[in-house]
């Protein structure tokens, strides 16, 4: 319970701490700085939102003032007509709008990596700038302006209520930061095949995000028609757009202080040029360059002030605990019957069947290019073209894509590392498991494995121990099959046996049912009851272990002249 | 409607060149460079700039113009190669729209924000068809899409150096242990576009809206068309950026329609997208 307490605690005594020092600037400030404050509160909220779909989740979206515009458009209308509810009201229905245009504009692009959505969003931006230029916000030409909200129509006043919504928002993207949305995120951000075999939707993943980033600029457009009281196409430009998608690069937005410092520069760079004399068209120079930078160096403002000494944590080499009473091997969970799979003329499987009875440990081996992950991944809906049948608990599994055969509780981890740096080992854990966990039941979990501990960050755990994090997260997900390729791979070789140990007591612990591709034959002798012989695509052998092992094809195939010596 | 779609072809012809520049550079230094136009603008501007203020003869000053495009271009070629030569096409492109944001404000910095006193090239009808005028300007900016698409094909398929820079395309690393010089041949990609499209920005920036923003905003029609053939297909490049030009055009025609004209590259990449990606495609083969 108290733990759940500071959880929370810290994010709202900075909340806090944040409207208290609003409400002293709106007081303390000279008129001047309080509307150069107001344009930097307003940044920062569109910079937010830029944080969340380029920090996060890894897009490129260069029209972060075009949703903006939406959301200053939606204001100028609805104050227009003096639509109900007030200002408030339309600055929230002004959001929305902006994430469902968001929703919209991202729905063909998500398919396609970073590059295409930047062309889509670089084209919405170019569009919308000289439409908008054409037909102007409503109320514009007649010179209706905004009216600000009841106690807030002074500029301090306004100030204020400007940090009250920054507030607001910088507590809703640090809650969706720390939900599954922002789990998946930044799982996307680092693979979508890992994203979809942990039963989350690459799709919706990164419609998410998208659609928060909109809604935030469309916040941000709502607040400067309050702030200016009239709307004009000169505040949402491309090259606007183009310069805050360089700032959140290079600040790191994806880190709520980061975007606040990010606004700070927008507003104080070209104040600072003002002031030298120098043309403020400097600013965006500068910004040009350091974005550049940036990227070219791959690091930004948030990661160089946080970057943390030390070294990788490695695997823990504990005992491994007695084992549990053994559960009784059932029948056939997943049943693979004439699996062929072709790539033009090459023929990865030819007719495979395999058993996989419940609460039992198959291996698969094979040598190098045998068809080992080929089989994983048509397994687990990566080939969707493969031939033949595959069905768990005798239900088919023709069709279905990755997230979907996950979500039927048929997991598989990565020969790769494919487990995402930008969370910590339990968000990833409780993201992969897809219900709800105790931290006990988590913290159990990593012990076993000798993982390291629950609130370390993944960019700090080396790729061995990753590896083991990512195989507690798809084991606490209970799944009725769990498919792994060479999970030890990336393990010191002293550690595979005392891993095959604890994966041998895996089905009493966790009620799962394990297909172990694997190159270490000392590992699979230790852990698997049945074997299946691949070789060229073909099933050499298959049966329990003894038997096969001794099968003399599989001797001449597998192991070579060096291990029959 | 027939005027108005034959004016858009000369429109259609310079986002026919940046569609080849953007295909050549997507194929062969796997970047989407977002500043394909606007380095085309800034040259353009420097030879106006030459001939109010230096007075140098028109042609020498639209020379100078686009030797300073392929310079830039191959300037930001260097930076990519040098500090971006491993990562991926993403980080590459995105560098590419820093840079555009930069080129962007420096033109507003040195030439203004408004449209530049340019003096056409080329002026004045070509041929009629039908009673319908063609003018010079489309005939060259057609003329040279066609061009340099041929060229490029001819370059890349049967010479040597087309060979090393489709082999550098293909298997960068492989490539490079072979011997091939990676880093020249990649800067001279970027220099050869930025050329190519400078010299069809200087053709075709007299007879169109030619502020900074608009000129360096090409790029967008430009990668509609480019993204027709994949990023990877010339001939379709071509293809796309005349159809473009001439639906544009004609829709210009009507009244009612101006504002659907902005949006029509936008709608074309949206729809090129959702064909092309209609198949699932994963971010990683394995």
């Amino acid at each position: 319970m108290p733990r759940v307490d500071r959880r929370f605690a810290l994010p709202l005594l900075l909340a806090v701490l944040a409207l208290v020092l609003g409400w002293g600037l709106s007081v303390g400030l000279s008129g001047y700085f309080v509307y150069l404050g107001m344009s930097a509160v307003v940044a920062c909220v569109a910079i937010l939102g830029l944080g969340v779909v380029t920090g996060s989740a890894g897009m490129i979206s260069l029209c972060q003032l075009t949703f903006g515009a939406v959301g200053a458009w939606v204001v100028s209308a609805l104050n227009l007509v003096d639509a109900p509810g007030g200002f408030l009201v339309w600055l929230l229905l002004g959001g929305l709008a902006a994430g469902v245009v968001g929703l919209v504009v991202g729905l063909p692009a998500l398919r396609l990596r970073g590059v295409n959505l930047a062309v889509v969003t670089l084209g919405l931006a170019a569009a919308a700038d000289v439409t908008l230029v054409q037909i102007q916000f409503p109320g514009a030409t007649e010179g209706v302006a905004v009216q600000r909200p009841g106690p807030f129509t002074s500029d301090r006043a306004y100030f204020l209520l400007c940090v009250i919504v920054l507030v607001l928002c910088c507590l809703a993207v640090h809650l969706l930061h720390r939900s599954r949305w922002g789990s998946a995120w930044k799982s996307v951000a680092f693979s979508e095949r890992a994203t979809a075999a942990a039963g989350a939707s690459v799709r919706t993943s990164k419609l998410t995000a998208f659609a928060v980033g909109a809604a935030l600029g469309g916040i941000s457009g709502g607040l400067v028609t309050g702030q200016v009281g009239l709307a004009f196409p000169a505040s949402f430009t491309t090259i606007q757009s183009l310069a805050l998608y360089v700032l959140a690069v290079m600040s790191g937005a994806h880190l709520i202080d980061m975007a606040v410092f990010g606004a700070v520069l927008w507003v104080a760079v070209p104040e600072l040029l003002k002031r030298w004399g120098v043309p403020q068209d400097w600013g965006f120079v500068v910004f040009g360059l350091f974005g550049v930078q940036a990227l070219a160096s791959g690091t930004n403002l948030g990661l160089l002030l946080r970057r943390r000494t030390g070294n990788e944590i490695a695997p823990v080499a504990a005992e491994v605990p007695p084992a549990p009473e053994p559960v009784p091997i059932g029948g056939p969970v997943l049943t693979v019957r004439g699996l062929s799979v072709h790539f033009g003329h090459v023929t990865a499987l030819s007719d495979v069947d395999l058993d996989l009875p419940e609460h039992g440990v198959l291996g698969v081996i094979g040598p190098n290019g045998a068809g080992k992950s080929t089989l994983i991944d048509v397994l687990s809906g990566f080939l969707p073209r493969a031939e033949g049948s595959v069905t768990l608990d005798g239900r088919s599994l023709a069709g279905l894509a990755p997230t979907r055969r996950a979500r039927l509780s048929l997991r598989r981890t990565f020969q790769q590392d494919r487990v995402p740096p930008g969370l910590t080992v339990a968000a990833y854990v409780r993201f992969v498991a897809r219900r709800r966990l105790r931290g006990e039941e988590i913290a159990e979990a990593l012990a076993f494995f000798g993982c390291p501990p629950a609130d370390t960050p993944l960019a700090r755990v080396d790729v061995g121990a990753r590896r083991l994090v990512e195989v507690v997260g798809h084991l606490l997900a209970r799944p009725r099959v769990l498919l792994l390729d060479e999970p030890a791979a990336g393990l010191p070789h002293e550690e595979h046996l005392a891993f095959g140990r604890r994966l041998r007591q895996v089905p009493a612990r966790f009620g799962v049912s394990v297909l172990l591709v694997e190159h270490d034959l000392d590992l699979v002798r230790a852990v698997c009851d049945t074997i299946t012989v691949l070789d060229f695509g073909r099933v050499l052998a298959s049966g329990p272990q003894a038997q096969v092992l001794a099968d003399p094809a599989v001797l001449k195939a597998y192991m070579g002249e060096t291990e029959l010596a | 409607m027939l005027q108005g779609a034959l004016a858009g072809l000369a429109a259609g012809g310079l986002y026919a060149v940046l569609a080849v520049c953007l295909t050549l550079m997507s194929r062969l230094v796997r970047v989407v460079n977002f500043a394909q136009a606007a380095t085309g603008m800034v040259g353009s501007y420097l030879a106006v700039w030459l001939v109010v203020h230096t007075g140098l003869p028109e042609w020498a000053a639209t020379l100078g113009g686009i030797l300073l495009g392929a310079g830039l271009s191959a300037g930001l070629g260097w930076i990519v190669c040098t500090w971006l030569a491993e990562t991926d096409t993403g980080t590459r492109s995105a560098v590419t729209a820093a840079v555009l944001l930069l080129l962007i404000s420096l033109s507003f910095i040195l030439f203004g924000n408004k449209p530049q006193p340019f003096r056409p090239v080329l002026a004045g009808p070509a041929f009629q068809v039908g009673g319908v005028v063609v003018s010079q300007v489309t005939v060259a900016t057609v003329g040279l899409a066609v061009l340099v698409a041929l060229a490029c094909r001819l370059l890349l398929g049967r010479t040597a150096v087309g060979v090393r820079l489709r082999a550098l395309s293909e298997r960068p690393t492989t490539a490079e242990l072979l011997g091939i010089p990676a880093k020249p041949l990649s800067i001279a990609v970027w220099a050869g576009t930025g050329l190519v499209a400078t010299l069809a920005i200087s053709v075709v920036a007299p007879s169109q809206s030619n502020d900074p923003t608009s000129l360096a905003m090409l790029v967008v029609p430009a990668s509609a068309a480019a993204l027709l053939g994949g990023f990877r297909r010339l001939d379709l490049a071509v293809g796309g950026g005349l159809v473009l030009g001439v639906v544009e055009g004609a829709v210009a025609q009507s009244d009612h329609l101006s504002l659907v004209r902005y949006f029509l590259p936008l709608l074309f990449i949206v729809a090129l997208l959702l064909w092309s990606q209609r198949k699932e495609v994963w971010d990683a083969a394995r």
